[in-house]
């Protein structure tokens, strides 16, 4: 195998983030992760029964808390939940005795640069205590 | 009617290589080439679950085809299929062109090769490189097929990027990747409302 540079970071999507399209007026949410080291967990799109799905997501989002991992969720205001099933998440996460992460959430068709300065210093500024990291990122 | 688009299935490390098994991530979070490629052509991107992670966890070690062969992992492959399976099942069924990246190399994720080595097993010290890489799907991509023509839909066109191939060539795996896009946009048919999908290209 090889050198591992892992950012130990994740950020929970909303799709209609994720796959925004170049005409919407919103950051690059995309660029902006990559520039900041996060990994992505996609959420399912808003609307239809992704019941099964999201407790996927919730498996992982726990196996990476537990072991670690800092993992943050960014929403889109207006949509439903921020396009972040927050109410059923939170649940799971509950269930799993994990604890829900922090939320960001980006509004639409306001000053693009803003907003996106705005995530890049919420991805920043987030991390896990220094005990964790000492415990697991060897 | 809404007008169809163009979906990426992705290998779920694609999208974040925190889901990599130790000394497996070559990049920090997102495999950048492969994000830029797809989004450069208007393809959607839709994040395939890792089973791997959701089997054995963050700190598993790393492993071949054989090992990963198992009743456990193929059911829980299954389930993960039919998780996911509905919402790509929704994008065929709108006449939307769904592709798939997986991830040559991985015993799941293999879309042309995966890792062989039927004497693996216990103590992980075998020397490096000590695998074959073999022209055949990864279980996960194995069982996802197999829930997807269950369902009746076409086999979609598929190709993997090599990052799983004991020694990664990003220049060679990106000049595959784009060689495949430009092969789909050649191959797009006419949109009529039918099912698209066809041989895959693997």
């Amino acid at each position: 195998m090889s050198v591992d540079v892992r950012g130990w970071r994740i950020a929970l999507i909303a799709d209609a983030l994720l796959n925004a399209g170049p005409r919407v007026s919103l950051p690059d949410v995309i660029a902006i992760l990559e520039a900041s080291s996060y990994g992505v967990l996609q959420l399912p799109p808003a609307g239809g029964a992704h019941g099964l799905l999201l407790a996927v997501t919730a498996d992982q989002v726990a196996e990476y808390a537990h072991h670690g991992y800092a993992v943050v969720a960014i929403g889109l205001k207006g949509k439903v939940e921020s396009g972040l099933h927050w109410r059923r998440l939170t649940s799971l996460l509950r269930q799993r005795n994990s604890a829900l992460p922090p939320r960001h959430v980006i509004a639409p068709k306001i000053d693009v640069e803003k907003e996106a300065c705005r995530l890049a210093a919420f991805l920043v500024s987030y991390d896990v205590p220094e005990d964790e990291k000492r415990r697991w990122r060897v | 009617m809404a007008k169809p688009r163009k979906v990426a299935l992705l290998a779920n490390c694609l999208l974040n290589q925190n889901a990599k098994v130790c000394e497996g991530a070559r990049y920090p979070g997102v495999a950048s080439p492969v994000v830029e490629a797809l989004r450069k052509r208007g393809y959607e991107l839709q994040q395939l679950p890792c089973p791997e992670l959701a089997f054995a966890g963050v700190r598993r070690w790393w492993a071949v085809y054989e090992q990963y062969d198992t009743p456990a992992y193929r059911n829980h492959c299954r389930q993960l299929a039919k998780a996911v399976a509905p919402l790509i099942e929704s994008f065929i069924r709108r006449g939307d062109e769904v592709i798939l990246i997986g991830l040559d190399g991985s015993p799941s994720s293999g879309v042309r090769f995966t890792s062989s080595q039927p004497q693996w097993g216990g103590r992980p010290n075998r020397p490096q490189d000590d695998w074959d890489i073999v022209p055949q799907r990864g279980i996960w991509i194995e069982e996802l097929e197999l829930e997807l023509a269950r369902r009746g839909l076409p086999k979609i066109p598929a190709t993997g990027w090599a990052l799983d191939m004991g020694r990664f060539d990003e220049a060679g795996s990106r000049h595959d990747l784009e060689e495949f896009l430009e092969s789909r946009e050649k191959a797009a048919a006419p949109r009529g409302g039918k099912l698209r999908g066809g041989k895959a290209a693997t």
